[in-house]
């Protein structure tokens, strides 16, 4: 320990980013190391119970090689993150204009709000039944209850960040004669931008959470039918293997829009 | 042109048990190219003035009105310098002075040479590009500033423009000030917390009582300041020491005394 505290003063002159990368490096170490032992070290967890690397490795080069589930890696990852992206980017565009129109005008906000609260506490997985039969057991149910699941953060953080604008930010805007568009796309929405990218974040989570259960549902690819073939297979090594695939695209594509955030709020850090 | 006419005007806040009287039969003529500071214990209405003839607010009875109309909602021809700057963080200094006249649809060969003269005005050329977030805050008010004044307004409300600077830029921005008020003449109400500062700055005040406010006074600075010459003294201090300052910054301060 106190080894460990001392390399770690020794580490002050990095650069934060830098830190943190060191530390999440090291934690997933960790964690792999702690696995290896666990399993194959000291069998302490049975293979039965939990797989082990080697299983785990095995399970992942047949879910990229000769395929899993009917098909292969590539094609499992198009299909579930056409399904996250359309959902998402559908949501999102839908989320942050009706949270937009929510804050900016009382009664859009009197209007929408009631159904809102009426159909929020429905659990976005109890749509499939009905977005099975209007739709089909297609891609396009599928989407439409990624889209509810997505839908809600986007609104509710949307509505909240332009609700919350600075009072007098808005009086200057009044005073500069700002017409009604450019008060839209020049003040409300650069104020409400980090609240808007909070809300983003939440419905990409909502989206890859919704997926895996969207897929249960007559899917012929994607993530999720691989862990509900390797489930029925009793194959946990691939459920592992399937769910590491979901973690690392999840947090791909919130690195990525990370990138975007950063870059429209690029005025913060300048 | 651009004078402001106070005419009867009262200001009630709420309604029912919780009704606030702010101000009881206010009547005030600033006249064009006139810089009328007002003065007065907190609380007593002063904002709520200023807020008036910036149009965010509306008389309860009453009518206040800029060259004969009256006013019924916020424009560019009363430009407002808040207290807390109220600059957009996410647009440029050049950006933010733009803002206004873009909101005219004036076009941007005509833009330029404006946005330029104000940055200049104002010592900020080489600040042109910057948020403002990565300037002090004499600098951000001197932004705000320049995008009030850029907007070739005709009137400038400023409510305790200097009240969030320290004391030593706050001298500076007085004195910076009084040189653009010399060089450009404005309309401008201005509310301050500090006699010396309208007396330096003003070419009258106005002393409001207690809460409802009223105006119980208005002091003639400009007579005095002519008749004594305080243009010819280059700094505040100098001018603060005169005799005739001294005289008129304790007859203010006397008055209100009185209100506390
Ligand atoms: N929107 C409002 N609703 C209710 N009451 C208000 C509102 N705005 C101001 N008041 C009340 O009106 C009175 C005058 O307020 P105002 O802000 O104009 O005072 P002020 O002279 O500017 O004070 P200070 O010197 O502290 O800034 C205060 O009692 C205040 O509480
Ligand atoms: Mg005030």
């Amino acid at each position: 320990m106190q080894a460990f505290a001392e390399t770690w003063e020794g580490q002050g002159d990095m650069r934060p980013r830098m830190r943190r990368t060191f530390v999440a490096v090291t934690t997933l170490s960790a964690l792999g190391v702690a696995w290896f032992v666990l399993t194959t070290e000291t069998g302490l967890i049975s293979s039965g119970r939990f797989p082990d690397p080697a299983a785990t490795w095995a399970a992942m080069r047949q879910l990229a090689g000769p395929g899993y589930a009917g098909s292969t890696l590539v094609v499992h990852v198009a299909q579930s993150l056409k399904l996250v992206l359309g959902g998402f980017l559908f949501a999102s565009a839908l989320g942050v204009s009706v949270g937009l129109l929510m804050g900016w005008n009382r009664k859009a906000e009197a209007l929408i709000n009631p159904v809102f609260l009426l159909l929020r506490p429905i659990p976005p997985l109890a749509w499939i039944p009905l977005a099975i039969l209007w739709l089909g057991l297609g891609d396009a149910a599928k989407i439409m209850v990624i889209v509810i699941a997505a839908f809600v953060p986007s609104v509710i953080n949307t509505s909240t960040g332009v609700r919350t604008i600075d009072p007098t930010i808005v009086e200057a805007a009044r005073m500069l004669g700002t017409p009604h568009w450019r008060y839209m796309s020049e003040v409300l929405v650069p104020a409400s931008l980090p609240a808007i990218f909070t809300g983003l974040r939440l419905s990409l989570q909502a989206a890859w959470t919704t997926l895996v259960a969207a897929e249960l549902v007559g899917a012929l690819a994607g993530i999720g039918l691989v862990l509900n073939v390797a489930q029925q297979d009793i194959y946990p090594a691939m459920i592992l293997s399937a769910m590491f695939v979901v973690g690392v695209l999840g947090w791909l594509m919130t690195l990525l829009l990370g990138l975007v955030e950063s870059y429209a709020l690029g005025w913060r850090t300048a | 042109m651009g004078s402001i006419c106070f005419d009867k005007v009262d200001k009630v806040f709420g309604a029912g048990s919780g009704v606030l009287k702010a101000l009881e039969d206010i009547n005030l003529i600033v006249a064009d190219k006139e810089f009328v500071a007002i003065v007065g214990p907190s609380g007593c209405g002063k904002t709520t003035c200023l807020r008036m003839v910036a149009g965010f607010e509306a008389p309860s009875a009453g009518t206040i009105s800029v060259d004969g109309k009256v006013i019924i909602a916020p424009g560019p021809d009363r430009a407002v310098v808040f207290q807390q700057f109220a600059l957009f963080p996410w647009k440029t200094v050049r950006g933010n002075i733009e803002m206004g006249l873009r909101n005219k649809n004036m076009p941007r060969a005509q833009r330029a040479p404006l946005v330029e003269g104000a940055l200049k005005l104002m010592n900020l050329e080489s600040h042109a590009e910057a948020f403002p977030h990565q300037l002090s805050g004499g600098m951000q008010q001197r932004v705000a500033i320049a995008r009030a004044y850029v907007l070739d307004p005709a009137v400038l409300l400023m409510d305790e423009p200097f009240g969030a600077l320290d004391a030593q830029t706050r001298v500076v921005m007085q004195e910076e000030l009084v040189r653009l008020a010399r060089l450009n003449p404005r309309t401008v109400l201005f509310i301050t917390h500090s006699v010396e500062e309208a007396v330096y700055l003003a070419d009258r005040v106005a002393i409001m009582s207690r809460r409802p406010g009223r105006i119980k006074g208005i002091v003639d600075i400009k007579a005095v300041r002519l008749a004594e010459q305080w243009d010819k003294s280059e700094r505040i201090e100098d001018v603060m020491e005169r005799e005739s300052f001294v005289h008129l910054r304790s007859n203010i301060w006397k008055s209100l005394r009185e209100e506390k």
